[in-house]
């Protein structure tokens, strides 16, 4: 089967007839009878609709020279990236959520991506089937159906233009990203040029996070944004005292058990003895099948016998000792293993205050059966947000961001506790123990009242990347490998109970 | 300014359509029409000019 140019002719007329009373017409109609304004994002993809259907009102009257099929490759490409992007906006929201009109029950700027699509599937179907042409056929009388597609085309247009200055107005004026309903009453007319402001660009904006560097920060606790704060001293140190696969990135204990879970940022994950000197078992997870692991950076016992992991995009792994483990099944979870580890599950936390926010630390609560996570702050969002997972589904069950508790006071009115970055966490009775790297500080937040009840200042330590108890014993534990024991300190509840019991 | 590209559209069209001969002018419309296109749209992300959803 091959199409002569004639025939493309005919089939372009129909094509502009179908394109500019189809979808043109319907997003007219749409402002004529619901009002729906285009938004600046919606109002290019409109024209690119008509100039795609432009272009093919000069093959209808030219031939199909290549610049014309050059350019609707171009318009039918960029319209398609115009309609991802702007989908983009809302195709993650909840169901039956969206922006603007929609047509059968799908929105126009979804409707633009199918057009834009289906516009290039059109253009190679007709050129893999188009006869040889001639290199100029020069101007082409308009058969009945071309006449009709151009009249068509000049009134369709002409109520874009009629639309397009009700809505956006005359030059410099243009579209908006929030407009309002289409109304005929120039009272209502918005014309304004508020998309000019501000003037920042960005390639990903609020998605531009560079990866968290606890390294770079100033780790000096009298710069912190808390003052006045008293000093905890490491009373002795311990160390991690076997070969890792690379360097230490987290550390929790369980008492029960008697043993370490060490973490490195080379996906290692090392049960370890009391001791700190033995490995009981050790993986090394593989980062890439199937969910994306960065570094590890969190690690924490769930109780029984479950471990678990987090990267610093909050990604986790459950894994559990299993003498039993089916090497066959293992070996799509591990790069390495002892043979003696099974993976329970591999999936991602979701939040919300804590959306695109780094990680660097994991704890859990075993009263309230729930892990915790504490956002670390990017140059885009600044917020120290601690987010909690309920233990049975692993789904978001609340977040806050801590306020500052009696007694405690900000250095000036423009410092943060988002200034904080928290590389280790660990909860012991009722209160989030969460361990800055920046300035040195540890945290010590109220659960119940989601208040910062005390904070102490740590010198002397040095690239802090986990935190665990044992017993009255803070243990932080240092990239290096070193493990600080601090006293646990007293907490005015504590003495209160202690007296009272 | 998207009122002034969809006369510029009706330029261009009118020309094909009653000054064939005028195909020069009218690709440059199309040209000058599609290039303005582009920079709304561009206006419009500035804040992100690719999706922001992960890449």
């Amino acid at each position: 089967m091959a199409i002569s140019e004639d025939r493309l002719r005919a089939i372009l007329s129909w094509i502009v007839i179908i394109l500019v009373g189809g979808p043109v017409t319907g997003a007219v109609l749409l402002g004529v009878i619901h009002g729906d304004s285009p938004c600046i994002l919606c109002w290019a993809q409109r024209t690119s609709m008509v100039l795609i259907a432009l272009v093919g009102l000069f093959v209808i009257r030219y031939g199909p020279r290549p610049r014309y099929l050059g350019m609707v490759i171009l318009l039918g490409a960029w319209g398609t990236f115009m309609a991802i992007r702007h989908s983009a906006l809302h195709l993650a929201r909840d169901v039956g959520q969206g922006f603007s009109a929609t047509i059968f029950g799908v929105h126009t700027y979804v409707w633009s991506w199918v057009i834009h699509f289906t516009v290039l599937v059109v253009v190679g179907v007709l050129l893999l089937f188009l006869r040889r042409v001639a290199p100029d056929g020069g101007i082409q009388e308009p058969t009945r159906a071309g006449r009709f597609a151009t009249g068509l085309f000049m009134v369709v247009v002409g109520a874009n233009a009629l639309q397009a200055f009700v809505s956006t107005g005359p030059p410099p004026y243009m579209g908006q990203g929030d407009p309002v309903r289409l109304s005929l009453d120039p009272k209502h007319w918005v014309w304004a040029m508020e998309e000019l402001q501000p003037p920042r660009i960005s390639l990903r904006g609020s998605w531009d996070i560079p990866a968290p560097d606890p390294s770079a920060v100033d780790p000096d606790p009298s710069k912190g944004p808390l003052v006045d704060l008293p000093a905890l001293s490491v009373a002795r140190w311990e160390t991690v005292d076997v070969p890792l696969e690379g360097r230490l990135s987290g550390l929790a204990f369980d008492a029960a058990s008697d043993r370490f879970l060490a973490i490195t940022d080379g996906y290692g994950v090392y049960l370890l003895d009391g001791t700190l000197s033995h490995v009981v078992h050790h993986v090394v997870l593989d980062r890439g099948f199937s969910v994306d692991l960065t570094p590890l950076a969190g690690a924490a016992f769930l109780g029984g016998d479950t471990l678990a992991v987090l990267s610093t995009n909050k990604s986790y792994a459950l894994l559990m000792p299993d003498p039993d483990a089916q090497e066959s099944r293992e070996w799509r979870h591990f790069l390495s293993t002892d043979g003696r580890m099974t993976e329970l599950r591999l999936s991602r936390f979701q939040t919300v205050r804590a959306h695109q926010m780094y990680v660097l630390s994991l704890a859990f609560d075993p009263s309230a059966r729930e892990l915790i996570t504490v956002s670390v702050p990017n140059p885009r969002h600044r917020q120290l947000v601690v987010s909690r997972f309920a233990r049975e589904d692993l789904v978001l069950a609340s977040e806050f961001q801590p306020r500052l508790g009696a007694g405690l006071a900000l250095r000036d009115p423009d410092r943060r506790l988002a200034e904080y970055v928290v590389t280790g966490a660990v909860v012991a009775d009722g209160r989030l123990y969460a361990l800055s790297a920046a300035y040195s500080t540890l945290l010590v937040i109220d659960l119940e009242t989601k208040a910062v009840q005390a904070a102490y200042a740590l010198p002397g330590i040095s690239q802090p990347v986990g935190l665990a108890v044992r017993g009255e014993e803070l243990l932080v534990a240092q990239q290096d490998g070193r493990v600080g024991v601090i006293e646990r300190p007293a907490m005015a509840s504590d003495e209160g109970s202690a007296e009272s019991s | 300014m998207e009122f002034l590209n969809f006369l510029l559209i009706l330029w261009a069209a009118w020309l094909i359509w009653r000054r064939p001969e005028r195909e020069r002018l009218a690709f440059r419309l199309l040209v000058i029409s599609c290039v303005l296109m582009a920079v709304l749209f561009l206006i419009g992300t500035h804040g992100s000019l690719v999706p922001g959803v992960n890449l």
